[in-house]
């Protein structure tokens, strides 16, 4: 399932990034690697973006991207 | 001896405030050439020990698709560096490690910083430095760059490691599957270019471009070498080099991490954690965020606008050194060289004045972003933005610019530099400009205070809610026509742990900015403030006016000298040197004392008692002489007023503005008003001046500018309806324009944020001036009308979806 899907509070697995080019890039580089383990924090207030924690740090994502990150529960 | 230092880092490691801590204050900041990124450099000694400190920009990892990489990847490439410090988080340890791992493979010499050690302790977490050290086989230290420590061992470690040149045994990285390909490339790179060849070899097959494109200059098929290595180690282990690559570094940072980190409060809440419950909650992160803007707002624009009447005495200082210093007036001609340096002198003041606010603002912003709270105000407001093109960080530049009423868009402009998507950035740097700045608020007044003056309050509603509606549809408009092209980027952020900012490093910040200010925007505003000046002086009078004020002239001497005649100091008073004298020396007296100094009478006295006597008039003659000096004052005045207002009607910018008239009467704008907003391009503080010049009537001595306008200038409030939509979309003036293009990098850029704004502004104020005088409505009616309609444009622009993502991928 897609990251963007994803409920507040619980923690899941990457399995795979179908992003390209510079998302992905960006991506590797804050450490969304196949196996890392992802939790989501919370939504914003707008419902959009997300928060996420990995690799014990904070990071945003619209959830447009979010969907390319394939995840499945941990 | 002398010694390179690069400072590398990743964003939110604390690297400037380590750099602060051993560089000092002595600083040299320039901006990397064609870029934006700022470069900082350090002088400082240790021992006998020259270090250049060079502090690169933050990131992440030292792959090449943003600006800041390849300018950090520039500087080791070709300036060599002997030696790289590398600031780590660490309580954020195993990302920071990433690039760790990338700056070893570079080859140099490396000491790693494990930086905010207090706040690492503060979250549970203990760190084996000894074991690091071990693993990674290069100096590590312990450090606090907020807590001050650390500095001595940084220090003495650069001494040795520049003393001893020990060369450190090539760190490397087993890439296992990809070491073939390695091999094939890195003997392929016979040139030596001062830099680990294996290096290079690994950046070439992970796809640098800056790389590729150093090495195909000396290297024949390199690409197709690379090429054909990458469709190889794909096609046998099914993977891709870069995330191949990215994994391995995780992987050896998370044995290092896992060998020398010992987590004792793991599951527990951080601080950060507990603030973002309440920061980011769904229900309270607005108001927070609505009472940061509100403060922001008070400290700096109201305290601050405060603050310069405190330093205001200051600048009428230099404005009364400069016209001391320049030939004096002579009764009712004033030597052109004087009327320039008092033009030049007022020019540089109206942007100086603004400087207490540019501190504060931009000491608060320092703070701000310190803290971690900028990245959450772009979580929190994105969704909003994006639907208009704009990026959560927005916010910040938009406030600043005078989202409310009063900002200034030169430090909006500025502070746009942070905003990682192009599209979004140059569409912000384009409408920052359309907020309300500062000096636009008088302009507001008067024209309300003259034709509005019941509907007040409602239209300073208008005005100052109307610019963000304004803004949000030109930036949907543009960014989906002329910006389609740019680059946008992810929205991927990182929400920094909550920090507490230093006094040092708040106060370095605010200072360097506030002093680019001072160099870029001064040069630029002192040459226009040169152009206009020659626009409104020539061709100036001509002979037979000239030879009615020259008449006019003689009239009030004649009768100052007829009202003195029967005073004992009558001979005194004979020649026109001796009258010129006075009546400088009476103005010059005024003027002291009305800036407030109070050592004004001391000083006068000292320079000419018998004249001294005469200002401050105790005896009846002298009494008598003051009296007919006043009168010679204010007649001398008018005299100059009206020739100013001639000269200004006859200049070349009087000119133009004739010359626009007929287009510009179907705005409802006669050449009065023309030269008025040309004027207010140099600074919008003109506008006011320029007009209160063309209207005082001269009349009643104390009639305010308000009535004058009313009274003289032949205007309904449908005018000015049109003329405060024309100045609502008004374009940048010249100081925002030099930072406009600065921050965008592009002079046609910067072209276009001066007509766009400018036809528009034209095409609104005369489609409102022309259908009002069609319809028979008034000037408040029409303003409203006004109002709703671009709320409804904003909305309806805002319910269209958005179409763009322009990255590929997703699940099948």
């Amino acid at each position: 399932m897609g990251l963007n899907s994803c409920k507040s509070g619980k923690r899941y697995i990457i399995k795979n990034i179908n992003a390209k080019g510079k998302l992905f890039y960006k991506l590797l580089d804050m450490g969304f690697i196949d196996g890392a383990m992802v939790e989501v924090v919370r939504e914003a207030p707008l419902y959009d973006p997300m928060e996420l924690k990995i690799h014990n740090y904070l990071i945003t994502l619209r959830k447009s991207e979010a969907t390319l990150i394939e995840v499945e529960e941990a | 001896m002398k010694t390179k230092i690069a400072l590398a880092g990743q964003p939110n490691c604390g690297k400037s405030t380590i750099f602060n801590m051993l560089s000092g204050i002595k600083q040299h900041i320039a901006n990397y050439p064609g870029v934006t990124v700022d470069k900082k450099s350090g002088f400082f000694s240790y021992k006998d020990l020259d270090i250049e400190m060079v502090d690169l920009p933050g990131t992440y990892s030292f792959s090449s698709y943003s600006l800041e990489e390849r300018v950090a990847k520039q500087f080791i490439l070709e300036e060599s560096p002997d030696l790289i410090i590398n600031i780590v988080d660490a309580s954020n340890l195993k990302r920071n490690l990433y690039l760790t791992f990338q700056l070893l493979e570079i080859g140099k010499p490396l000491i790693v910083i494990l930086n905010m050690a207090d706040v690492a302790e503060r979250r549970g977490i203990k760190v084996d430095v000894n074991q690091i050290s071990q693993m990674l086989n290069c100096p590590v230290i312990l450090a606090s760059g907020f807590k001050k420590t650390g500095k001595n061992e940084i220090l003495e470690e650069i001494y040795r490691i520049s003393n001893t040149k020990d060369e450190y045994s090539e760190f490397r990285i087993n890439y296992e599957e990809l070491e073939p390909s390695i091999r094939i490339i890195k003997e392929k790179i016979t040139k030596d270019y001062n830099i680990n060849k294996r290096w290079l070899a690994i950046k070439a097959l992970e796809g640098d471009n800056f790389i590729i494109e150093q090495l195909s200059k000396d290297i024949e098929n390199i690409k197709d070498d690379l090429k054909h290595e990458l469709e190889h180690f794909e096609a046998i282990f099914n993977k891709n080099i870069q995330s191949f690559l990215a994994a391995m570094r995780y992987d050896s940072a998370e044995v290092v991490f896992s060998k020398s980190v010992k987590e004792t409060k793991k599951d527990e809440l951080t601080l950060t954690d507990k603030m973002d419950k309440v920061i980011l909650n769904r229900w309270l992160s607005f108001p927070i965020l609505f009472l940061v803007i509100v403060t922001i707002y008070q400290l700096a624009i109201v305290y601050g606008y405060q603050l310069t009447n405190y330093t205001w005495p200051y600048l009428a200082a230099i404005k009364n050194f400069a016209s001391s210093i320049l030939p004096a007036v002579d009764i009712a001609h004033v030597p052109m060289i004087t009327d320039f340096g008092i033009w030049i002198v007022n020019s540089l003041n109206a942007l100086l004045n603004y400087l207490p606010i540019f501190f504060i603002l931009f000491a608060l912003i320092a703070i701000l972003e310190d803290v971690g709270y900028m990245p959450r105000m772009a979580f929190i407001l994105d969704r909003v933005f994006r639907k208009y093109g704009l990026h959560g960080q927005s916010t910040l530049p938009l406030v600043l610019g005078g989202a409310f009423v009063g900002g200034c868009a030169v430090p909006g402009v500025m502070s746009t530099k942070g905003i990682a998507d192009d599209r979004a950035r140059m569409a912000t740097i384009f409408t920052v400009p359309l907020m309300n700045c500062l000096a636009k608020v008088p302009f507001y007044t008067l024209l309300l205070g003259a034709f509005f003056p019941n509907q007040m309050s409602i239209m300073m509603f208008f005005i100052s809610t109307i610019t963000i509606f304004t803004a949000l549809i030109i930036s949907k408009v543009i960014t989906s026509t002329i910006l389609k092209t740019r680059e946008t980027a992810p929205f991927v952020m990182e929400l920094p742990t909550y920090n507490l900012p230093t006094f040092k490093g708040v106060l370095i910040r605010a200072v360097e900015r506030v002093w680019q200010y001072i160099k870029k925007v001064c040069t630029i505003v002192l040459a226009v403030a040169v152009v206009l000046f020659v626009m409104l002086q020539f061709p100036g009078l001509n002979k037979e006016e000239q030879a009615k004020f020259d008449k006019q002239e003689q009239t009030i001497l004649k009768k100052f000298d007829k009202d003195i005649s029967k005073t004992a100091y009558h001979d005194k008073f004979q020649n026109r040197e001796n009258v010129a004298e006075l009546l400088n020396f009476y103005s010059d007296y005024r003027a002291k004392k009305m800036a407030g100094s109070s050592t004004a009478d001391e000083e006068f006295m000292k320079k000419n008692e018998f004249l001294y006597s005469i200002v401050r008039a105790k005896t009846k003659d002298e009494k008598t002489i003051n009296r007919a000096l006043r009168n010679l004052d204010r007649g001398r005045n008018r005299i100059l007023r009206e020739q100013k207002s001639i000269r200004i009607e006859n200049s070349l910018l009087g000119m133009i503005g004739r010359s626009l008239e007929p287009i510009s009467k179907f705005a409802g704008f006669d050449w009065k008003i023309n030269v008025a907003f040309l004027s207010s391009f140099a600074a919008r503080e003109s506008a006011v001046a320029t007009l209160g010049s063309i209207y005082e009537s001269g009349k009643a001595e104390n009639q305010r500018a308000e009535e004058a306008m009313r009274e003289n200038s032949g205007y309904t409030p449908l005018h000015a309806a049109a003329i405060i939509i024309f100045m609502l979309l008004t374009p940048p003036c010249i100081a925002t324009m030099v930072v406009v293009k600065l921050q965008a990098n592009s002079y046609r850029f910067m072209i276009l944020s001066l007509f766009l704004p400018f036809g528009l502004a034209m095409l609104m104020a005369t489609i409102v001036f022309s259908l009002g005088t069609i319809f028979n409505i008034s000037g408040f009616s029409a303003m409203s009308i006004y109002y709703a309609v671009v709320v409804l444009i904003a909305i309806v622009l805002g319910l269209i979806p958005e179409k763009r993502i322009n990255w590929k991928g997703g699940l099948k």
